[in-house]
Parts: C-alpha cells; structure tokens; sequence
C-alpha cells in the first residue's frame, strides 16, 4: 500500500492509520509481510524499501520531540507505533527504530539548535546509530577505550572503534560516547555526534556486517575513527558529561525497547491462536485440547503483564520522571524476560511448526523467536537492568516505609482518559531518590477493591489477590532493607529479589490500571488473570496457583467477549 | 531551604560519611580514609549515586546524585556539603 499523506505528522499522530497502512502481515502484498521478511532474513539483506516507506509514512518524525520539529509528546505513542512494526518484522522495528536511540542523548542534553538540526536530518530519513560498545567492551560503558583528545583550537581528535553497531554503517549520524580524560571515570567521558557527511573521509571507515542469529538483515557492524577531527560543535552536553547523559538516555530507551517485546508476543499469540484452531488431530481441534486451551490463556496474560508495564513505564516519562531510574530499569528486565517465556510456550504448542523455517506463514516463528532474543541483550542486558534495580534496594526500602509515594502522579500514569502532561525529561534523575510510588500505594489500591468487593461489585477473588499482592510486597520489602549493599559483588539472591520485585510492580501497575478505568458492571476478569499470573512467581514454594482462571480467560476471547485491559491496542 | 538548626559540625559530617562509606562498601570504619578516592574502596560510580539518597536524608538537603563523582573523596565531599550547608540554597535540583 503506497501513502501519499504522512500519518504521522507535526501535530497529527494517526496510529491507526499507520496500523491500517502495515497491512496484514499474511497478506503477501502488504508492506511488512511475513513472505518478503522471510526472504530479506535469508538473504540476510536490510529491509531497505520497507524503511523508506516508513520514512514516507512520517514515523521518523515520531523519534523527534515536538520542540525540536517532530511529532513526538508521547511515550506511550511511540511505544505504540513501534509495536504495531515489530507486531509484523522485528528486524525492521529494530532497524528503523534505532534512530530513535540515537537520537535520545541530544534531546537530553543538546543546545537547541543543535537539536532542532539532528530534528530536521532525522524526518527528512537521515538513519541515527547510538555507539557505545566497543570490541572488548559491552556493559561497562566506563572502560571504553574511543578516546576524543581536545584539540588546543577546539574541536576533538577521535580514535578507536565502536563494534556491535546497529546502523553503523548504514547511518549518516552517529552519537558516540568517547573518553575525554585519559583516566576516565564517571566525569571522564562525553558525547560527540559523529556526522559522516561532513568527517574527512580518510579518517574513518564503516567495520564489515557482523553475522547475527537473529534480526539476520539488521546492519550489525561498527566504526572505526582513525584520529579523526571532529568539529567543537559536535560535542552534546558539557565536557565530561557522557555518562551522566547516556544514563539518563538509556532511562528513555530502555522503556521504548519493551515495545518490540511487545510486538514479538503479539505475533507468536497470533500465530499458536490460529495454529491451534485450525490443527485437527485425533479427530479434534488442537485448541479443543484442555492444556492448549490453559497455556494460550496463560500466554494471554504474559502478555497482559508485559503490555502494562511496557505502556505505564512510557506514561511514567510524562508522570514520573524522577521515578524512571526503577521504573525503565523495572521495564526492560521484566518485558522481554516474560515475552522470551511467551513465545516459549507458544512454540511448543506450534510443535514441528516453530521449527520449519519455511512452512506456517513462512517460517514466521522460529524468525520472532530468533529476532527476540537480542532485545534481552541489547541497551542494557536483563542482568543489567537488574542491578540497577539492586543498588535501589536501599531508597525502595527507606521509600517503602516511609511510603512518600505521589498518590496522584501514580493515578495520572494509570488513568488512560486523559492524556499524560508534557513531559519533563530535565527531571529524569539517576537516583530514583524517593522509591518507587506503584508500590508504595499498593495498599491504598487494594483497600479501595475493598468496598466494591464486599458490595459484590467486584468478585471477592480479586479483592483477596490484591490484598495478597499487597502482603507480599510489604513482606519482599522488609527482605530488600536487611540485605547487605551491593557495591561489590551482588549476590545471586539479590537477581531473585529483583525478579520478585518486578512481579510486585507489575501486579500494582495492573491493579492501579484497572482501578482508574474501569466501567460499571465490568468483569475484571483481565485483573484477576494478570494478578494470578504475577503471583504465581512470588508465592512462597508450596502453595500451588489454580489456572483456571486463565481457561476463563481463553474462553473469553474465543468467545469475542471483551476480555482485553485497556492498553491493548491490537485489532487483529 | 533552611539549615537545620544542628547543622552537624564538619568533623561530624565526615566521622558519619566515613561510617556510611564504610558499610557500603563492607569494610570497618577504620580502613576507610578521607583523602582516598571513594572508588579505591570498590565504591564504583553507579553505585556512589546511593550515597546520595543517604546524605540527603541525613542532611536534609537536596543534591545531585552524582555529587560524589564531582567530589570523589570523603575530604571533599564533606567540604563539598559545608558549603552547601552554609549557602542555605543548595545548587541540587528540585524535588
Ligand atoms: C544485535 C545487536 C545490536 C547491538 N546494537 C548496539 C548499538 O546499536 N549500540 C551499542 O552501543 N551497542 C549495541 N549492541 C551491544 C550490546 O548493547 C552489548 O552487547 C551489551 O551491552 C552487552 O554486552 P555484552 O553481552 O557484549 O558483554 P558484557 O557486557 O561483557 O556482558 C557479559 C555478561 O555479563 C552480564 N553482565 C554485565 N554487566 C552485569 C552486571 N552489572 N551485573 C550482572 N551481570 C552483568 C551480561 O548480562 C552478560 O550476560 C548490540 C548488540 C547486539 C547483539
């Protein structure tokens, strides 16, 4: 389908217009169908065209704030717009998306107009690669070994290589973190954008494609700076500044990364769904099979989990800014570690057909589950994420006792009928100072379950897991205060409490959205599977969890019966 | 922002950062000195933002959690909060 007008545009964000405009992947002569990505993934060749029509569908301009020329005033519409891509080809999600990335650190730091300029370079389709690993190093951005030497008349001489590159060689800018003092350390780095229109072209080269398992036509590859001068005015920032910024940025990222989660479970939901009602065996449909039945329900409500904490982490932007050290930290672990279990259980109920790579829609599945896997890995590994969730131990604790918690700034992210307040990234900070406030108000969410439950408004069930939610979180918090800092080595218990940790918000996040949305006589049916699934992970051993209610779940849907929380945004 | 009325003496503030120091990063109080970078304990600079969340409370003041990466050693991180104290409008960022 060819778009003359942008969809998405300078004050006009029509995502279901570019929902519509994707098509249906199954659809050979859509735009992103499953047929052309199979091809483009065994060539293993970029989906360039499929990118241009992109940029002419105005998504560029979603990676660019509105004070700086784009389309972008919400997070949770960029989330959005990124899943509905990725719902059809993670590798072009992945691909396209980036220069959102790479962009991120001049929003946050750069002079206007600066930024207005990388704004104009990025709608008009100009690729943006963010660079901070390097050959020996991945994770620990302070060893980078890029170093930019001040030059005495200003401007940087820049030497080294950054490697495991996405667009690398494919972009025409790229934001680099750089060390500017030889020793290093957190004032030690910054941040230079690397235009390659305007570097001498003898002083740098692109670093070939590097072979990847998955997102195989993605361009993986880097560059190498051979004491390339670059001009004063590509620093971003002050001087020394490269970490704190890149910190803060990765805050940004990390949420919007969920929505290629996302993307991922929705197609593997899709293709077990239509697997199983279509599979006959033993003189019955496989999805009459009660276990079938039972791990779609369940994977229905992985997603659940995953699709509120990814939507409420991108409202947190605009509610919450001083929070998103926890909360994105929270986002990136969670999201993908659920959605790699989803798409688990989803392949083995395909069997044989989550192996094939050409047979059931062209192999679609075993492509998603191989493309999935690097958005565990990339801009912040699960492990990662964790131990920045692990050094909040101590502010979580203090902050859950004190309960501090912005009662009304938590109401704000979770309340979908207004739209969020503009965002203030100046109060993105690297110390969640004050914990987390989802958590905190847990009690207060579940006390007010409390008089519609015992009015029969509300099933008793729900209110009795919310209340056992809220428990369990109070009892993981007085765990939290009593284990020892985590400067050094962090005990494999803490990675358990982190993972403890996020059920908990996941919980409170779910049960905080239902609360502002919900409509008279509605079955909350959602609730009570989302709260079972997350519970089922932080029950102490022995105590079994009942999954019929996800069997409830799965007959819902079958049925057509709404049975969706109110973030789903996906029609097919 | 008022000072508050104890505002510990410098020789406190320092007694109690060392004392912080110290349980961070696991070692007695004793073993940590004033004019050592705080990194030479293990005290690495992710990890030095939680000292922040600490003082602030301590003090009752509002600071940039990377004050210790611009003032990285107990020395200069307490003379750091002195004048902190002292001005009574601290340059962190609001709340
Ligand atoms: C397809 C792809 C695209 C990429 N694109 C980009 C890009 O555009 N820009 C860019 O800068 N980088 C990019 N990367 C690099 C990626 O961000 C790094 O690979 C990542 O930072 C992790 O580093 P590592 O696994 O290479 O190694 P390491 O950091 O050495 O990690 C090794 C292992 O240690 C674990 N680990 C690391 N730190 C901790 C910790 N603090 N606590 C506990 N465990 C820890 C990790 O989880 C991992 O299991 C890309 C990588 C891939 C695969």
């Amino acid at each position: 389908m060819k778009v003359t007008e942008p969809l998405i545009d300078t004050g006009q964000v029509d995502l279901a217009g570019f929902d519509r405009a994707l098509g249906d992947p199954a659809d050979p002569a859509a735009l992103l169908s499953f047929a052309r990505s199979a091809e483009l993934d065994r060539g293993e060749r970029f989906p360039a065209d499929i990118c241009r029509e992109l940029d002419r569908m105005g998504l560029p301009s979603l990676y660019v704030p509105a004070e700086f020329g784009g389309a972008l005033t919400r997070y949770d519409e960029l989330v959005a717009a990124l899943r509905a891509v990725a719902r059809r080809d993670l590798t072009v999600a992945i691909g396209h998306g980036k220069t959102f990335l790479g962009g991120v650190c001049m929003w946050l730091a750069g002079r206007p107009e600066q930024a207005r300029e990388l704004g104009a370079d990025i709608i008009a389709g100009a690729p943006v690669s963010w660079g901070l690993t390097e050959r020996g190093h991945g994770s620990d951005l302070l060893a980078g070994e890029t170093t930019a030497t001040p030059e005495p008349g200003g401007g940087f001489r820049v030497h080294g290589e950054k490697w495991l590159i996405n667009n690398a060689t494919r972009g025409t800018l790229l934001c680099l973190l750089v060390r500017t003092r030889p020793e290093g350390g957190p004032r030690g780095f910054s941040l230079l954008l690397a235009d390659k229109r305007r570097l001498p072209a003898d002083r740098w080269r692109p670093l070939p494609k590097v072979p990847t398992h998955g997102i195989r036509g993605a361009d993986i590859s880097g560059i190498a700076l051979d004491d390339c001068p670059f001009p004063a005015d590509a620093l971003i920032g002050e001087q020394g500044a490269g970490l704190e910024i890149a910190l803060k940025a990765l805050q940004l990222t990390r949420t919007a990364c969920t929505a290629l989660s996302l993307g991922a479970a929705d197609q593997a939901v899709r293709l077990a769904e239509e697997f199983a009602a279509r599979r006959e065996l033993y003189g019955r449909r496989l999805v009459e099979l009660p276990h079938v039945r039972r791990v779609l329900g369940e994977a229905y409500a992985a997603l659940y989990a995953a699709e509120i904490v990814s939507v409420l982490a991108a409202r947190s932007v605009h509610t919450l800014p001083e929070e998103m050290a926890v909360i994105s930290a929270v986002a990136k672990s969670y999201v993908p570690t659920r959605v790699d279990e989803l798409i688990a259980a989803c392949g083995e109920l395909l069997g044989a057909r989550a192996f094939l790579t050409e047979v059931h829609e062209h192999g679609a599945f075993q492509k998603l589950e191989r493309d999935h896997r690097v958005v565990g890995i990339f801009d912040g590994s699960t492990f990662v994420n964790q131990h920045v969730l692990i050094n909040h131990f101590p502010v979580l604790a203090r902050g859950h006792q004190k309960g501090t918690a912005d009662e009304e700034a938590v109401g704000r992210t979770a309340d979908l009928s207004a739209p969020p307040p503009p965002a203030r990234l100046d109060r993105l900070s690297l110390l969640a100072r004050g914990g987390c406030g989802f958590t905190q108000s847990l009690h207060t969410a579940s006390g007010e379950l409390r008089a519609p439950a015992s009015a029969g408004e509300v099933p008793a069930r729900v209110a009795e897991l919310a209340e056992e939610l809220t428990n369990s979180c109070d009892r993981l918090h007085r765990e939290l205060a009593l284990i020892p800092p985590a400067s050094q080595d962090v005990q494999p218990e803490a990675f358990a409490l982190a993972s403890r940790y996020e059920q908990c918000f996941a919980g409170a996040a779910a049960l905080r959205l239902w609360l502002h949305n919900r409509t008279p006589g509605e079955d909350p049916l959602w609730l009570e599977a989302v709260l079972t699934y997350v519970l089922r992970s932080v029950r102490p051993p022995g105590q079994p969890t009942d999954g019929e209610v996800f069997d409830r779940l799965f007959d819902a849907r079958a049925a057509g019966r709404p049975a969706s929380p109110p973030t789903s945004v996906v029609t097919w | 922002m008022n000072i508050p009325e104890s505002a510990p003496s410098d020789t406190d503030l320092r007694s109690w950062l060392r004392a912080r120091v110290a349980h961070y990063v696991q070692l007695d109080v004793a073993d940590i000195d004033t004019t050592t970078a705080l990194t030479t304990y293990g005290l690495d600079s992710v990890y030095a933002l939680i000292l922040c969340g600490d003082i602030e409370d301590h003090l009752e003041l509002v600071l940039e959690p990377t004050v210790a990466w611009d003032h990285p050693t107990i020395d200069a991180l307490a003379r750091h909060l002195e004048e902190t104290l002292a001005q009574g409008s601290p340059s962190g960022e609001s709340r």
